[in-house]
């Protein structure tokens, strides 16, 4: 089956913080392939390089070595053919704070030229009753699931979520996990980072463990947890993806 | 003219410029209480107050007297000369004209001598009021004399003039301030855009940063407009400030006027990576030209050295443009210099917005 992502050596070089004449990747030769309908996770600490990696499968970061080809197109060659396909949903974005909800995805329909239906689209998500409301009006859990209506405005192939449950409470989590696993279901490809064991294990079906801008593991949760996880000695269980975390990287997650 | 899409996106960008309710009464706030500021300053001539010690008690004194009450540049107080001093160094008096006892008799052949007293330091428009008062001296000594006054034709022509200072600077402040609205509200929108992540969340979508330009210069030039008329019609309506020329010519220049610096606040912008810098380069585009266009007094008064700079500034095309209009009735056709200098500065302004224009995350 061919890939609908293809991700092969992806490099990104940024300057030294300390000495701006060197320079040290980001991201350090990553290479994976996701497949149509997955739900595909990229885990790891901060600063593994997880944002970046999906910024230059996004067309928002420019690709310093290797190559990403998504549903067949270059993403170097044409991000523009790329962007019409693919729904971003970014890290911490704001949106323009003098909009209400239904102007905003009104606005972002028109970026793909579309007329779109938008309390169709904030029912989807569940925030229909806040239609009227400005975006900094939203508690952590409406903006996350706002931000993902936005992105599927354009209805796309290609889902990509960056830490989407980040800061929010365990129903908020629970609720957007809800929301991820109903649009996989309808047929959406979903890649997404995360730093949140739990999250990794119960959303996706495959994982790629990244750290220092490599990766350092990629399989199912459970083959994981097979290979890498360390029998707990006396416990029933075999440990979780945490476990896997901890073996792989040897550090808990740097905040 | 503009895309559907950029269509959509400039009246959006106008809902969120109209909803901020503050900045457009501040935009709108200043400007007026400027204007305002230099009507009173400068329009109100303020009659300068002359203590007059007079110890001569001849015709001519009463008759110099009499002409400088009558004259409302001036508000006479009489009083002895000891006195006077006092006062014009406790600054109540400006200027102390002292008539001796002897005045106006010529002794030895040589002319009355009346003296004017006056810190130098403390006012500054004795330029202006010595001749005023050598004016008055010389009627009455035509009189004495005599003589037909020689030069009353051309004092008078002067007078006719109605235009006033205002009406001179009153294209140049427009000008001015079409500038700081147009390069702080392009600039400003792009650096905060920036900042908050809203243009990454934009062009991960297939929008093209020339839509977005497009589009952001349509709606701040419906914005600068709606200020620009406010503006003007206080300076018509209340100040009553003359314009000659066409207005809707004056509002085409000033449309030009704005995409122009609309483009150099997007350059701003593009350099800018915070908040606080954006102010500090807008500064250093913005404070030379006030000083170096033309806006206060004609750029033939300065220093040879700035001139040929002064003369390539886009505010001097702008100002010296809109002025014609406005006080010399000039049209369209007769300001194609000021206009093609417009031109030249946007090409320039457009091509390097469109270059420098970053829409990525700058490290601050």
């Amino acid at each position: 089956m061919e890939p609908i992502i293809h991700a092969v050596d992806l490099v990104k070089r940024y300057p030294l913080p300390e000495d701006k004449s060197r320079k040290f990747a980001a991201v350090d030769g990553v290479s994976f392939a996701i497949f149509e309908r997955e739900i595909y996770g990229i885990l790891g600490p901060n600063g593994a390089g997880k944002t970046t990696t999906l910024e230059m499968l996004e067309g928002l970061n420019d690709i310093d070595g290797g190559s990403a080809v998504i549903a067949g197109i270059d993403v170097a060659r044409d991000p523009y053919k790329v962007k019409k396909l693919i729904g971003v949903q970014l890290q911490a974005s704001e949106y323009f704070e003098k909009l209400n909800l239904i102007e905003l995805l009104k606005l972002f329909g028109a970026l793909y030229s579309r007329d779109i239906d938008a309390m169709e689209m904030l029912a989807k998500v569940d925030l229909t009753e806040k239609a009227k409301a400005r975006p900094a009006n939203l508690s952590g859990g409406q903006k996350q699931r706002f931000s993902i209506a936005c992105a599927l405005v354009n209805v796309p192939r290609i889902l990509f979520l960056d830490e989407p449950t980040t800061g929010l409470d365990p129903q908020a989590k629970r609720r957007l996990w809800d929301l991820v696993m109903e649009l996989n279901r309808a047929g959406m490809t979903i890649v997404l980072t995360t730093h949140n064991m739990e999250e990794a294990e119960f959303l996706c079906g495959r994982i790629a463990i990244m750290d220092h801008g490599r990766i350092v593991a990629e399989d199912t949760p459970a083959k994981l947890i097979d290979q890498y996880a360390p029998e707990p000695p006396a416990a029933p269980l075999k440990g979780n993806i945490e476990d896997v975390f901890l073996a792989l990287t040897g550090h808990a997650l740097r905040d | 003219m503009l895309s559907k899409l950029q269509r959509h996106l400039a009246k959006d960008f106008m809902k969120i410029f109209l909803r901020d309710r503050q900045s457009i009464f501040f935009s709108l706030f200043f400007p007026v209480v400027f204007l305002s500021i230099f009507a009173f300053v400068r329009g109100g001539q303020e009659p300068i107050p002359l203590g007059v010690a007079s110890e001569s008690d001849s015709a001519v004194a009463g008759q110099l007297i009499q002409s400088l009450r009558e004259d409302p540049a001036f508000v006479v107080v009489t009083g002895g000369e000891a006195e006077l001093r006092e006062q014009l160094i406790a600054g109540e008096q400006m200027l102390v004209l002292v008539l001796p006892a002897d005045f106006p008799a010529v002794d030895g052949g040589g002319a009355a001598r009346a003296r004017l007293l006056a810190d130098t330091s403390q006012f500054n428009q004795l330029p202006l009021v010595e001749p005023m008062l050598e004016k008055k001296l010389m009627v009455i000594e035509r009189q004495q004399r005599g003589e037909a006054p020689m030069f009353s034709l051309e004092v008078e022509n002067v007078q006719a003039l109605s235009q006033s200072y205002l009406d001179f600077l009153l294209p140049g402040l427009l000008a001015m301030m079409l500038m700081q609205l147009s390069v702080a509200g392009s600039g400003y929108n792009v650096v905060e855009f920036r900042r908050k992540g809203i243009l990454k969340r934009l062009f991960v979508t297939p929008l093209r940063p020339r839509d977005f330009v497009a589009a952001i210069v349509a709606a701040r030039l419906g914005i600068v407009l709606i200020q620009l008329t406010v503006m003007l019609a206080f300076a018509l309506l209340v100040l009553r400030v003359n314009i000659i020329g066409n207005l809707a010519e004056f509002y085409l220049v000033a449309i030009g006027a704005s995409a122009v610096f609309l483009t150099i606040g997007f350059c701003v912008g593009s350099i800018a990576k915070t908040q606080q810098s954006i102010m500090a380069i807008g500064n250093i585009v913005i404070f030379p030209q006030i000083v170096l266009s033309g806006v206060f007094y004609p750029i033939d008064a300065m220093p040879a050295l700035v001139q040929p700079l002064a003369q390539v500034l886009p505010l001097t095309f702008v100002v010296s443009g809109m002025r014609d209009i406005a006080i010399a009735g000039a049209s369209l056709l007769e300001i194609v210099p000021s206009l093609i200098g417009m031109g030249v500065w946007f090409v320039i302004g457009f091509a390097l917005a469109a270059r420098m224009f970053v829409w990525k995350d700058v490290a601050a």
